[in-house]
């Protein structure tokens, strides 16, 4: 079966249903489908839960575009490409003033205006919320604006490749998971929108169970290059026995870390922002702690103390009640009445597919969001960007598709892209094949975690590239089991799979090569940050044989240039 | 014991049978209900979309009838009893509505004050008098009846008004059919709607929702249906044959309230029990 | 750590192999603390890849995972196995679909239902600024306007409520509770301004008035909304703006009037004010035989002793009502809606 569009964007997340949206708002007459492997209202945007920062000036009537600009550049550890940073903070305040325009229900001051909450390594209180469920909010006011226009969804449509002609987009191939017919998506032009891929951590990991990076994968293997992928965030507050995130909003909110002593320890670490300072640096000043002994010892590891009980039980009803209801459900932990057990989770994914403004080496293909590096994050994203990002240049995105669709030529899909998907699929079922799927997956998140973490040194890095690369090899023979064609979770958790490992590479063999820290990249080995060797995006492409290939790109410099990143 | 008695609307007319056989054999357990004479119709949870100042003036007033007696109040009907105790608890937390509320009293010399508890027969009988006590005064235990608990929706949900019943498992009203000697049938629509609210705007589809549930107990095997609620009744007894016509299920089952259970096993005829009066044959 | 063995009856059906639906049963050792989604995955990863669930975010946010877990809709992801294990050593949790929506495969089922119904009731905000001149200033919203419809604003679509509705069950055309919740949340929200026409179109057949009032969405609700307020809310919302012309408009009408009357309701006239002439012929022979066992209300109901208290009050209010029509703006269309109690707070 083929579909045709004008535009399809993959992905349904706040970044695929702005894009969405701004297209069919820009020029009503392109035709535009979202594909997305979950409902809509289930994408991982729904799990943000503290903010998004935009320079609104409601809170501290002196903060500007510009210092928000500085914050996130800083943050980044000059990584960032800086003309994309600009556009992301001068874009912010119309921005989220454009949710609240249609619908977006944020909290409010007294005086009725969108209230601002401090959040980690800014200077000033200009993190916009909703209690704590703003991703959810937002995703549903996108998704409602996207059913007014009508916007056509493909729900639970596998994306299994991109393809073009030469550098010229023909459009996506997916798999209906509800019938597992391979089905072609002919269009001009394609955004990528398919979230972030810190799931590779697994157990470890904040991350939604279908955060696999497929976009990425996809664009890998169809040779446009992935960008920073050693910078996998590890955000401070995961949850001690399943790695939930507790929102950087309970920190905003003013709690304390606390270790065994007591001590709030931050004030070692960072001792003018204590525990908002950037998460790179509270998440590495707890797993010091912890692997110094000054964490608190359980049977699910050691942890450190988030204590919001001073808050106050009103403050916490009112402003935390997700993180309330998250702690009570899977810790069995009331914060109103005890501290929340706490360590540092994958939680984020810098890096992503190569892009420019959203832009990509293939023309007529996009990508925004946690998928792609555009790079506003640089090698740290700030706590309150993630939603800007997929905001801004997912209406960026959704604006120039809908101007460049009409001028661009349809190609059709070669039928060699559907068989040769089919053909793969079906050597899933090969009898012959024995590895099982969950137990590679336990293996990958092991050898990610055990050796691509917080703290990097060769030796371990050397390690987890092996292994990461033997787990690729054993794949080779991995064994689809369910081979009924109605609704198969078992293939697509095999496809998925195959995108983590593939990206999974990705991440080992750049993490082992940048010798230099730098935000969430950290060597034991080389504990400073090189700017003469390594100030320097990482580039992976993805050669004939499946092989990766590392390059580099320079970063884009603007106002701020290098200095000392301390808080 | 000694409370003031809500007179449902219902029960004054189409139920009578409730409070005949109530009445019959209060005073067997010492059981002293004073009846709010005074007292309106409740709304039936349908006052307060016409006006929500109405709805909480009127029941505020029907609590406070209760308050000056010095007397909870008790009623046989769920759908007054969730009712009440909703505006109970709209009262009781909120200042305003308090004030509201009296300032349209004063002239009657009435005054709320949140100090009179609502409740329903089946939790008096429960837990204020006790099911081994209500056990001693059996004098006809009803062995071998097999009864399908009904208990409905208002004296379940929302738990946050009611809370005495877990709603998914509520185990209330079999522990009273088990004092009285009573066995139980197993079956799912125990917790379930009778379709009452809707009989006059969605007819078919609450003739279905009643269908269900009594298909349900007939073909788990039960003599009788017992229920707590004056409208599960009347949907489950007096529509039955409609609700079961073009049903794969052969025959009918009797449904008591419960205050006629407990009068059967305190030795009243069925006839004293207004039994007689029911569309369904007992 | 407390482990026991516990046995999953699980709801399996796959349309391409199985005639029916039947239950597999899988014993597994479970330590205290897990959840129901983690036992699934465990059962799928170690005994069974065919058993087909869906679950994304396993952190109660995202709503795919819900299911019914010994009869009652729930999210695996958020669900302790322990907290489901009977108190007398039974040790064994039923896990079935979501009811009153199709099932796909096992615990998988078909949720455009609500999708669709979503989409035909203008489930989205209407913004009042147009297009060209969106993102260039706030609307000014008070706290208090906020919180009306923060709780609202949780719902997940989890399809929980939907799958315990009592109408749903006897009519898969009926509205729904998320849906209503959705309306709920719009109309109250006073940057919309499609609330008549929304309204409007959730009264209409299957819509608003069908609510049976069961309560079973509020209690079942996966995010703790009190679902069934905001059902009042638009009931009282429909009475606010003048609509009610219809079935379940007119019947709650008739108590009003009745308890200003006589205090108590008029049975006997209920249905006739209810459906009107034609549409009570039905209930006629009814009527007749209910009549013939002494079930019929009394034509004529002796009003309560002092119920010229109470048609002071309705007087008092009456006219208090009116000073507060004339001293508000007759050019506003809109009464501004203040929740007579408060909606939400968990």
């Amino acid at each position: 079966m083929e579909h045709k569009f004008d535009i399809v964007i993959v992905g349904a997340g706040g970044g695929g249903l702005f894009a969405a949206l701004e297209a069919v708002r820009t020029n009503p007459r392109v035709s535009v489908a979202v594909i997305s492997k979950v409902y809509p209202t289930r994408s991982h945007t729904s799990a943000a839960q503290g903010g998004v920062n935009a320079a609104l000036g409601n809170k501290d009537r002196d903060d500007t575009v510009d210092l928000h600009v500085f914050d996130t550049v800083k943050g980044s550890d000059y990584l960032a490409d800086q003309d994309a940073v600009e556009y992301l903070c001068g874009q912010a305040p119309s921005v989220v003033r454009e949710l609240e325009n249609l619908g977006a229900p944020f909290s409010r001051f007294a005086d009725g205006t969108i209230a601002q909450r401090p959040f980690g390594g800014t200077v000033k209180d200009r993190c916009c919320y909703c209690a704590d469920k703003t991703g959810h909010t937002l995703l549903h006011t996108l998704f409602e604006q996207c059913l007014r226009r009508g916007v056509t969804f493909f729900n639970e449509y596998f994306l299994l490749s991109l393809e073009h002609a030469d550098g010229d987009c023909q459009g996506v191939v997916t798999l209906n998971m509800a019938t597992s017919a391979i089905e072609a998506f002919v269009a001009p032009v394609v955004i990528l929108a398919t979230g972030g891929h810190a799931k590779m951590y697994w157990n470890r990991s904040s991350n939604a169970a279908g955060n696999t990076g497929d976009g990425q994968a996809a664009a890998l293997r169809a040779g446009i290059p992935l960008k920073d992928m050693e910078f996998i965030q590890f955000h401070p507050t995961g949850l001690r026995k399943s790695g939930l995130l507790v929102t950087e909003g309970a920190r905003g909110e003013g709690g304390y870390l606390l270790n065994r002593h007591g001590e709030r320890f931050m004030v070692r670490y960072a001792p003018q922002k204590m525990e908002l300072g950037p998460r790179d640096l509270v998440a590495r000043s707890m797993e010091t702690e912890i692997i110094e002994g000054n964490g608190f010892e359980s049977d699910a590891g050691s942890y450190i103390e988030l204590d919001l009980r001073h808050l106050g039980a009103e403050a916490i009803k009112k402003k935390l009640p997700q993180i309330r209801e998250l702690s009570m459900h899977f810790e069995g932990v009331d914060p109103i009445a005890e501290p929340i057990p706490v360590r540092p989770t994958a939680h984020y994914s810098m890096g992503g597919i190569d892009a420019h403004m959203a832009k990509t080496a293939v023309r007529g293909v996009f990508a925004v969001g946690e998928c792609a590096c555009v790079s506003v994050h640089g090698a740290n994203r700030l706590g309150g960007n993630s939603l800007l990002d997929i905001l801004v240049f997912g209406k960026r995105a959704g604006q120039e598709a809908a101007e460049e669709a009409p001028r661009r030529k349809a190609l059709g899909i070669p039928p060699g892209a559907v068989a040769g998907m089919a053909d793969e699929i079906r050597s899933y079922a090969n009898p012959e094949r024995y590895e099982r799927y969950g137990i590679l997956r336990e293996e990958m998140g092991k050898a990610m975690g055990d050796n691509v973490g917080i703290y990097r040194v060769e030796g371990r890095l050397r390690k987890g590239v092996e292994e990461i690369l033997a787990l690729r090899e054993r794949f080779r023979r991995i064994r689809l089991f369910d081979t009924g064609t109605v609704y198969n979770t078992n293939l697509i958790q095999i496809l998925e799979l195959k995108n983590m490992l593939d990206l999974a590479s990705c991440v080992a063999l750049t993490a082992l090569a940048r010798q230099e820290s730098r935000g969430s990249h950290f060597r034991e080995d080389f504990p400073r940050r090189d700017d003469q060797a390594w100030h320097l995006h990482s580039l992976c492409t993805m050669e004939r044989d499946g092989d990766i290939r590392l390059g580099h790109k320079p970063v884009t410099m603007g106002k701020y240039s290098l200095e000392t990143r301390s808080y | 014991m000694r409370y003031a008695y809500f007179l449902s609307c219902i029960n004054e007319s189409m139920t009578r049978e409730v409070d005949q056989s109530l009445n019959l054999w209060k005073k067997d357990l010492d059981l002293e209900l004073v009846n709010l004479e005074n007292g309106t119709c409740c709304g039936g949870s349908n006052l307060d979309y016409v006006s929500p100042d109405h709805f909480i003036i009127v029941n505020g007033r029907n609590i406070a009838l209760a308050e000056k007696m010095g007397l909870d109040l008790v009623t046989s009907c769920s759908t007054c009893l969730l009712t009440l105790r909703r505006a109970k608890h709209l009262l009781d937390t909120s200042p305003e509505k308090r004030e509201l509320v009296n300032a349209h009293l004063a002239d009657e010399g009435l005054r709320y004050e949140g100090t009179s508890d609502v409740k329903h027969l089946l939790w008096v009988i429960n837990e204020d008098y006790g099911l081994e006590r209500l056990a001693g005064k059996v004098t006809t235990p009803l062995w071998g009846v097999r009864f399908a608990p009904f208990y409905g929706c208002h004296i379940l949900r929302p738990s946050s008004l009611l809370g005495r019943d877990n709603p998914a498992a509520p185990s209330s009203l079999d522990r009273l059919v088990e004092a009285v000697g009573g066995s139980l049938v197993e079956y799912g629509s125990r917790n379930k709607c009778c379709g009452f609210h809707t009989l006059l705007v969605a007819e078919k589809q609450s003739l279905a929702m009643t269908g269900n549930a009594l298909e349900d107990a007939l073909r788990a095997g039960a003599d009788y249906i017992v229920t707590p609620c004056p409208l599960c009744h009347t949907a489950l007894d007096a529509y039955q044959d409609r609700a079961l016509s073009g049903r794969a299920v052969a025959g009918n089952i009797p449904v008591l309230h419960l205050s006629q259970m407990i009068g059967l096993a305190l030795g009243y005829s069925k006839e004293e029990l207004g039994i007689d009066r029911h569309m369904v044959a007992a | 750590m407390e482990r026991r063995e516990v046995s999953f009856r699980i709801y399996r059906y796959n349309p391409q192999v199985d005639r029916t639906p039947f239950y597999d049963n899988f014993r597994i050792a479970v330590e205290k603390g897990i959840t129901i989604l983690r036992a699934l995955n465990h059962i799928k990863e170690h005994l069974e890849p065919r058993l087909t669930f869906r679950a994304f975010c396993q952190a109660g946010i995202c709503g795919s995972c819900a299911v019914r877990i010994n009869g009652v809709s729930k999210l695996a992801c958020t669900t302790q196995v322990w907290d489901e294990l009977g108190g007398d050593g039974e040790h064994t949790i039923l896990i079935e679909p979501l009811n009153n929506l199709e099932v796909v495969r096992d615990l998988v089922v078909d949720i455009n239902p609500i999708m669709d119904k979503l989409k035909e009731n203008y489930s989205w905000v209407k913004p009042a600024i147009p297009q060209e001149k969106m993102g260039r200033k706030e609307h000014i919203v008070s706290d208090g306007e906020f919180e009306a419809i923060n709780a609202a604003s949780d719902c997940i679509l989890c399809g929980s409520c939907y799958s315990e509705c009592s109408m749903m069950e006897v009519n898969r055309s009926y509205i729904s509770p998320p849906v209503l919740v959705k309306a709920f949340r719009m109309n109250n929200d006073s940057r919309d301004t499609l609330a008549c026409e929304r309204l409007e179109r959730v009264s209409s057949d299957h819509g608003l008035w069908d609510c049976a009032h069961c309560h079973k969405c509020m209690e079942h609700c996966t995010k703790n909304i009190p679902i069934m307020d905001g059902i009042h809310r638009l009931r009282e919302e429909a009475f606010e703006r003048g609509m009610t012309d219809s079935e379940g408009a007119r019947h709650a009408q008739a108590f009003f009037d009745d308890i200003r009357d006589v205090g108590r309701l008029r049975e006997v006239t209920l249905p006739l004010r209810t459906k009107g002439m034609i549409g009570s012929l039905g209930m006629v022979p009814l009527a007749v035989k209910m009549g013939l066992k002494g079930r019929t209300p009394p034509l004529w109901v002796r009003p309560i002793p002092d119920i010229d208290r109470v048609s002071e009050i309705y007087s008092r209010l009456e006219a208090s009502r009116e000073d507060a029509a004339e001293a508000s703006n007759p050019s506003h269309g809109r009464t501004p809606l203040s929740p007579p109690y408060p909606v939400g707070g968990k």
